[in-house]
Parts: C-alpha cells; sequence; structure tokens
C-alpha cells in the first residue's frame, strides 16, 4: 500500500521522466543535423542527449536513468530511421550511462558534473568503437580513439556546464524540489 | 551557484585523458614524414565487408574508383594521390564520408550499417595490429 505522498512522489518522478526523454530525443535529433563528424573525428558527436541523462542522474536515481538512456536510444533510432545503428547507439549509451552512474556514486565529492560528462561522453565513444570493432571484426578502428577523445573532452565540458545551469534553474522549480539531492 | 565551477578531480581527469590521447597523437605525425610519401608501393587498399575480405588493391597515385556491393547497399571508393577516400555511399548516417582523405597505413574508414572497412595495410593480405600503428 502506497501513501498518498508516495503516490504523488511517483506521479512527479514518471511526469520528470517523460519530459526528459522528450528533450533528449529532440536534442539528439537536432544534434544528428549538425555535422560534427568530419575530418579525422568520424563518430564525433556533441552529445546534447547526455545533458538529460546526466540531469536525470542527479536527482533521480540509476534505476530511472536507465529507463531514461533506453528510452531515449529507442526513440532517437526510431525517428531517425537508424535502427541498424541501434547496437552501436545502445552499446556507447549503456557504457556512458554505467561510467557515470558509478562516478556519481563513489566519487561526487572529487569530481564536479563537469568531470562526470567528461568520463561519460568518453566512455560514449569507446563503447561505440568497442561495438565497431565486434562488428566489423577488427582493432584497428580504435586508431580513432585517441582524436575522439579529445573532442569528448571538448563536449564533455560544455555538456557538463550546461548540466550544472539546467540543474540549478530546474531545482528551483516545485516539481523537482523533493528530488534535490542535499549534497554540496 | 555554489561552490566552485570545477574541482581539482575534474583537472586531474581532464588532463590525464588530454596527454594520453597526445601520447598517442603527436608520434603519428613526428617522424613519419620521411616515410610518409615514398613507400606507397608496397601498400595495399584492404576491403571488408562483414569482417572477410573483399577485395585487395594496390595504394596509387593513379585514380581507381571501385563500387563496393553489399546485401545493405553500396560504398563507393576512389584511390588517388597514394591515399583513399569514400566518395559515396547510401548508407543511413553517412558516417563513413566523413572520414575524410586518409593516407596513413592503419588508417580505416569505415561504413557501420553495411558492415564495410576500408583500411590502408602495408603488406597485402596482413593486418595491420594496432600496436603497430602507434609504436
Amino acid at each position: 500500500m502506497t501513501s498518498l505522498a508516495e503516490e504523488s512522489l511517483l506521479l512527479k518522478k514518471t511526469v520528470i521522466l517523460a519530459i526528459f526523454a522528450a528533450a533528449a530525443v529532440v536534442l539528439g535529433i537536432i544534434e544528428s543535423m549538425i555535422p560534427v563528424g568530419s575530418f579525422m573525428m568520424p563518430g564525433a558527436k556533441l552529445g546534447l542527449a547526455n545533458i538529460m541523462i546526466l540531469t536525470c542522474l542527479y536527482f533521480l536515481n540509476g534505476k530511472d536513468t536507465l529507463m531514461l538512456v533506453v528510452l531515449k536510444t529507442l526513440l532517437t533510432a526510431m525517428i531517425l530511421g537508424t535502427f541498424s545503428m541501434l547496437l552501436f547507439s545502445l552499446f556507447g549509451a549503456l557504457l556512458s550511462f554505467g561510467v557515470m552512474y558509478g562516478l556519481m556514486k563513489i566519487s561526487r565529492k572529487r569530481l564536479s558534473l563537469i568531470g562526470i560528462s567528461v568520463a561519460g561522453g568518453i566512455a560514449h565513444n569507446i563503447g561505440q568503437l568497442a561495438a565497431a570493432a565486434i562488428v566489423i571484426d577488427s582493432l584497428n578502428i580504435f586508431y580513432y580513439l585517441p582524436v575522439l577523445m579529445i573532442a569528448g573532452v571538448a563536449t564533455g565540458i560544455v555538456v557538463g556546464i550546461a548540466v550544472r545551469y539546467l540543474v540549478n534553474a530546474l531545482g528551483h522549480m516545485k516539481l523537482f524540489a523533493p528530488f534535490v539531492p542535499n549534497e554540496y | 551557484m555554489k561552490g566552485k565551477m570545477m574541482k581539482r578531480g575534474d583537472l586531474i581527469l581532464i588532463g590525464i585523458v588530454v596527454i594520453a590521447a597526445l601520447a598517442f597523437i603527436v608520434p603519428r605525425y613526428w617522424g613519419g614524414n620521411e616515410s610518409e610519401k615514398n613507400h606507397i608501393e608496397n601498400r595495399f587498399v584492404h576491403i571488408e565487408v562483414n569482417g572477410e575480405a573483399y577485395q585487395t588493391l594496390p595504394l596509387t597515385e593513379e585514380e581507381q574508383i571501385v563500387m563496393i556491393k553489399t546485401e545493405d547497399g553500396f560504398n563507393q571508393i576512389k584511390i588517388h594521390n597514394g591515399g583513399v577516400e569514400m566518395i559515396d555511399a547510401d548508407c543511413p548516417d553517412e558516417l563513413c564520408l566523413g572520414f575524410g582523405f586518409v593516407t596513413r597505413p592503419g588508417q580505416q574508414i569505415v561504413c557501420l550499417p553495411h558492415r564495410v572497412s576500408v583500411f590502408i595495410g602495408v603488406e597485402s593480405g596482413e593486418e595491420l595490429e594496432v600496436d603497430d600503428v602507434v609504436g
């Protein structure tokens, strides 16, 4: 039996997840329109959707965020029609989530959201390259990892700063009030 | 906003990553200059589909255009001036077109939706290990 207060909290959580998922999908679509994966950096992405994932990780728990990650990846693949790429995006997204979740748990004191975002971005690149290496059955693809790492640091910092501002702004909203973690 | 924007840990993390990445990138462009252009005779362009050899061609100065047809669609590569580039493909993401013109052994062009991999090797039929490339 759930009390009224618990039920309202659950409802709020569902609403937040739905908003985040919608925002993440839109960011994913916008991102696909911006060609960054140009010279020597194939597969480099801005990782805009990561803004929503990391924000979700900040307010809600790992289980909810995992739901958001899977939802966002599936929806984006369906909308963009890149279903054949689902394996790669899922691989990258899950590894990125795993790393950010772990760091959020163990080294929140030492790392700010920027550091966590950087680690998540790099994990995403490694995950995608690993999936690619498995499919084409060759490790040569890791040739591009160092360049992607540099790109990951740059985009990770930007995403981290965005998350910081977003978390601050959302934290003042009534909907998010019960979920603001009492850290810092 | 509470606290500082970045913590010490962030800077350490970013520093380690950048140094590690540069340690791999810098040697590629260093000292490779003299051996760069003059050895294209024994370099080959390997084309693999689904992890299996599809075609091997010599890396030439002259222009060669190769059409790779797979069950999923086509990819077109152009070999010229001692390098290779993907010039056309009907894959959904067209990431493979973003690899640009590659000239160094070990460099690779990949089209994941079509599972096509094109890479430059030093000897025919032999795959370059990652370690050989960076070492």
